[in-house]
């Protein structure tokens, strides 16, 4: 298959501005379409059920259902997902694709095993009022959706972005068709379709897998052998995960702030709404992020390597390494000019469409913020993946480390500090995220050749 | 760092031998004189400290350890190699300024200002005085340096292949370091090559006063050993990176620069530098040797082991030619199978007769077979594989070397011994032992003929006078008896070293 990189390439090729808008509109799609459909879905699916649905509290009920079982599967895959990633990664370097499969069934087997037996007895104990049904079914998504999250780091490792987004398409499409069936039944009757809905994108995305890697064995462990296994990495994704939701947990449990839904499950009024709007905001940036890391930086990347391996002399490699950098800076650049733009948009139009929504203009000031924090977001993805390219592990660490560190002190701090301080937790955690990350890759950078050739 | 071995083992020794791939892992040449001179001085006691590159390309112990040998140990460079725990550091900035200004030296070298610093062993083990090995590894300081290096010398563009070789010719120095500091006391030390054991020997020499006395048997640069210790790494680089073979000229150069500098400091310790031929004594001065501390000791046999041999020779020359040589490129047996297809030309029933080991280079020694077989000479061509030489040399006409490198081969002595004119090429000692040097010397006559290297018409017109020409053949035989018996007898070598060894002692 050929590599995302590659088309991208070939798009860009023709050289003329509808292409280049066709190109960073296909990585918009493909970067970002999952997660919007997953969105919309869930906001369609409580929009169809509020008619039927009574009291209309069940409704939020639902969505806040899904919204923590998206936030706990992610950061407890979490400690998988980029160790899986560079295990395939390695395997696919090794030309070694008949161990993605064995593997992949391991991972989930283990996923399925320690989500089911940590999922089932706590939703038993922890949700006392809710009906048996209700319990099973939230644990029983807990594990799907986990096991989701992995075949999609497989597939988007073997950068088959349009097979998860097709699946993504059919797994929601089914939840959304079988909720206006199911909605009679209520919350139990919504939870059964996302379920449902999952469970097909699970199996579809698996179908991908099983048809295009076929391997001689089903089962393996060879991810959790000995160095091949990287446990920074495994801490490296759960603590990314875990600072993305953490100022939402703030938010969500802090008695200013939060108020019960269902269960032990808080939900924050004032806090949720804007900051799911805001990162529909950054659909262009990370189709950016996608254009620049997949073709520009990651051509000069394969270069300095190259010249490195294969006997290019002292002042090619340093050209090239001094190109990688640019493009770096460059990719960065733009992904910080055009989130500015988006920026710039809802400044503007934000209030139109939040009274065009009907919804009311106190979210204004939190819609603003938390728009710059989302596009800050991509921008700290676009630093750890560069990070990630040059195989200092160390560095992803130590920066998702602070992000959760510093997003949960400053979240704890705007909510102490009242209302108009709320969301510059999330956003100055990132600021001096990225600072700190700027000014070690500056240095890092500086330092390649010497690091690349005396300490490997 | 010792390795454990069943070797023994001593507090102290009068002489510490400095060995290289030979003694007592390797059979040969320089081997049988290291067993010979130990063995000749039994009020000595000797002690030997034998580098190889990995275990596994040595077999058994090819040698009875000598009663007086109270102290082996063996030390692999590549097996011992233990690379310290990556980590980054700036360096000693003084340290590496002397590296810097040594490297300057090096381009420009003068036997008479030579450098103090890097003489000692703590320059390499003492982080904060020197350059550790640490140091060398990851310090920033070490990285500049070999990127200033490259900028300003490498002619090939390959930094990454510059950047290995660099690191691996130096790897061994630090471990030379730790040998020498762990080493038993000796009352003098005597290497038996430059390379890497002459610089152990200077090492040890700087580190506690004792002479250093150096034998050097052929030029190490251009022997094997080199290849020992460098053609993994310079094969590896180029399968890995398919390259144009000739691109790797420039690295083998590079090589053999670095021995020649790490050459100087073992010139620059010893108080005796020891050639074997008057040749070889020059071209260490040209290498940076001190006129005045240069001399010529040449090898010595036991005439009276081959002289008994004489009474079997027939008055009239066999018609056999032989070759005592292991059946490798460089002794150029090629050109041997060449001209005995011109000798047969004019005498049908010529023999010749190929003397060696033949397992060290196999395709080699069939492409001689293949070749004899084209010219239509296989009959009377017979590859022999190792034997004694006393048991070939009675029947032998003229003995032949057709080497394209050679030092001072026994194997001539050993034939002049037993009556039998030799044609050789002009390599090596092979001139002044066949038409001898100095005036007393060459009033010897000649024991045979000297010809030009891969040229087999003159080999085979010097062969053929010496077999159709009994009385010429006579006088040959007779002046190679005359040359021998005066001039490279074991008593006078050993005579010799007697004297050097007081010396040093003292």
């Amino acid at each position: 298959m050929a590599g995302i990189g590659f088309e991208l390439r070939k798009l860009l090729k023709r050289d003329t501005f509808s292409s280049l808008l066709q190109t960073y509109g296909y990585a918009g799609i493909i970067s970002s379409g999952p997660w919007v459909l997953s969105i919309f879905a869930v906001l369609l699916i409580g929009f169809i059920s509020l008619p039927v649905v009574i009291p209309p509290v069940l409704v939020s009920q639902f969505q806040t259902s899904i919204t923590y079982l998206i936030a706990i599967s992610l950061i407890y895959t979490g400690l998988f997902q980029l160790a899986f990633t560079r295990y395939c990664a390695d395997r696919i370097f090794e030309k070694e694709h008949f161990r993605l499969l064995p593997n992949l069934n391991g991972l989930l087997l283990l996923v399925t095993t320690i989500g089911g037996l940590i999922s089932f007895p706590l939703t038993i104990v922890l949700f006392p009022e809710t009906s048996l049904v209700y319990r099973l079914l939230f644990a029983t998504t807990f594990v799907t959706v986990s096991c989701v999250w992995m075949v999609a780091i497989l597939l988007s490792g073997l950068k088959d972005y349009k097979a998860i987004l097709y699946n993504f398409a059919i797994g929601y499409g089914t939840a959304l068709f079988l909720a206006f069936f199911l909605r009679t039944w209520k919350l139990e009757g919504l939870l059964l379709a996302f379920l449902t809905g999952q469970f097909v994108l699970l199996k579809g995305m698996l179908f991908v897998v099983f048809r295009n890697y076929p391997s001689r064995t089903f089962l393996e462990f060879d991810f959790l052998r000995e160095r091949r296994v990287h446990y920074s990495l495994m801490i490296t994704g759960f603590f990314y995960n875990l600072a993305i939701w953490t100022d939402k947990f703030v938010f969500w449990f802090h008695p200013y702030t939060g108020s019960k839904v269902i269960g032990p499950l808080n939900a924050s009024e004032i806090y949720d709404f804007p900051i799911f709007l805001a990162y529909l905001s950054i659909l262009p940036g990370m189709a950016v992020f996608l254009v620049r890391m997949e073709t520009d930086f990651v051509e000069y990347y394969d270069r300095f390597y190259d010249s490195v391996r294969e006997g290019g002399s002292l002042t090619t490699i340093q050209l090239m390494k001094n190109e990688m950098v640019h493009m770096a800076r460059e990719g960065i650049y733009d992904i910080i000019k055009i989130q500015s733009i988006a920026t710039i948009i809802i400044f503007l139009f934000g209030p139109a469409i939040l009274s065009m929504a009907g919804i009311s203009l106190t979210y204004v000031p939190l819609l603003n913020i938390d728009v710059v924090s989302a596009g800050l977001q991509v921008v700290l993805l676009g630093l750890i993946n560069i990070y990630f390219y040059l195989d200092r592990r160390g560095r992803a660490l130590f920066l998702t480390a602070l992000f959760a560190t510093l997003n949960f002190i400053l979240s704890l701090v705007s909510v102490k500090l009242g209302p108009y301080f709320y969301g510059y937790g999330f956003a100055g955690s990132l600021c001096i995220t990225i600072m700190c990350g700027m000014f070690l890759l500056d240095r890092d950078l500086e330092t390649l050749e010497y690091k690349t050739f005396m300490l490997q | 760092m010792t390795p454990m071995d069943s070797f023994p083992k001593s507090n102290s020794v009068d002489i510490m031998l400095l060995l290289e791939g030979t003694f007592p892992y390797v059979s040969g040449g320089v081997s049988n004189w290291v067993n010979q001179i130990i063995l000749a001085f039994p009020e000595y006691r000797f002690g030997a400290v034998f580098i190889g590159s990995t275990r596994g390309d040595y077999g058994e112990v090819k040698y009875d350890i000598p009663q007086n040998l109270v102290h082996l140990e063996c030390h692999y460079l590549h097996d011992e190699l233990a690379m310290p725990a990556i980590r980054p550091m700036a360096g000693n900035n003084s340290a590496f300024e002397t590296v810097r200004r040594i490297h300057e030296w090096f381009l420009h070298p003068d036997p008479t200002t030579i450098d103090d610093a890097l003489k000692t062993p703590d320059f390499y083990l003492d982080s904060n005085s020197g350059a550790s090995f640490e140091q060398f590894l990851y310090s920033k300081k070490s990285w500049e340096m070999i990127c200033d290096l490259y900028q300003e010398r490498c002619s090939d563009p390959s930094f990454v292949d510059y950047f290995w070789t660099v690191r691996n010719m130096h790897t061994p120095i630090w471990l030379l370091a730790a040998i020498a500091k762990q080493l038993i006391p000796a009352r003098m030390y005597h290497s038996v090559s430059t390379g890497y054991a002459g610089f152990l020997g200077a090492l040890l020499h700087h580190n506690n006063g004792r002479p250093l006395l150096l034998s050097e048997h052929g030029i190490y640069t251009k022997e094997r050993r080199i290849d020992i210790f460098s053609s993994d790494w310079i094969q590896d680089n180029r399968n890995a990176l398919q390259k144009d073979p000739t691109e790797v000229s420039y690295y083998r150069d590079l090589w053999i620069r670095f021995f020649e500098s790490i050459g100087r400091f073992c010139y620059g310790a010893a108080a005796n530098i020891v050639s074997l031929y008057e040749e070889a004594r020059e071209r260490e001065i040209n290498d940076g040797a001190l006129r005045e501390r240069t001399m010529v000791v040449p090898n010595g046999i036991n005439i009276s082991r081959f002289a008994t041999l004489r009474r079997q020779r027939p008055d009239s020359p066999p018609q056999v030619l032989t070759l005592l040589g292991r059946v490798v490129p460089i002794k150029d047996i090629k050109t041997f199978i060449r001209a005995l297809r011109l000798v047969a030309n004019h005498l049908p029933e010529v023999q010749g007769w190929i003397i060696g080991p033949e397992n060290e280079n196999p395709e080699y020694a069939e492409e001689c077979r293949a070749l004899a077989e084209s010219l239509h000479i296989a009959s009377n061509v017979r590859f022999m594989g190792f034997r004694d030489p006393i048991e070939i040399l009675p029947d032998t006409g003229v003995m032949v070397l057709s080497s394209v490198s050679e030092g001072l081969p026994l194997a001539i002595l050993e034939a002049f011994a037993a009556g039998i004119p030799v044609v050789a090429t002009d390599v090596g000692a092979c001139r002044q032992l066949i038409l001898g040097h100095g005036q007393e010397d060459e009033a010897i006559g000649a024991a045979g003929g000297v010809v030009s290297i891969n040229n087999p018409h003159d080999l085979a017109k010097e062969a053929l006078q010496l077999l159709e020409n009994p009385p010429l053949w006579k006088r040959a035989s007779q002046a190679a008896i005359t040359r021998v018996e005066r001039f490279y007898t074991e008593q006078q070598m050993f005579a010799n070293y007697r004297q050097l060894y007081q010396r040093g002692i003292e």
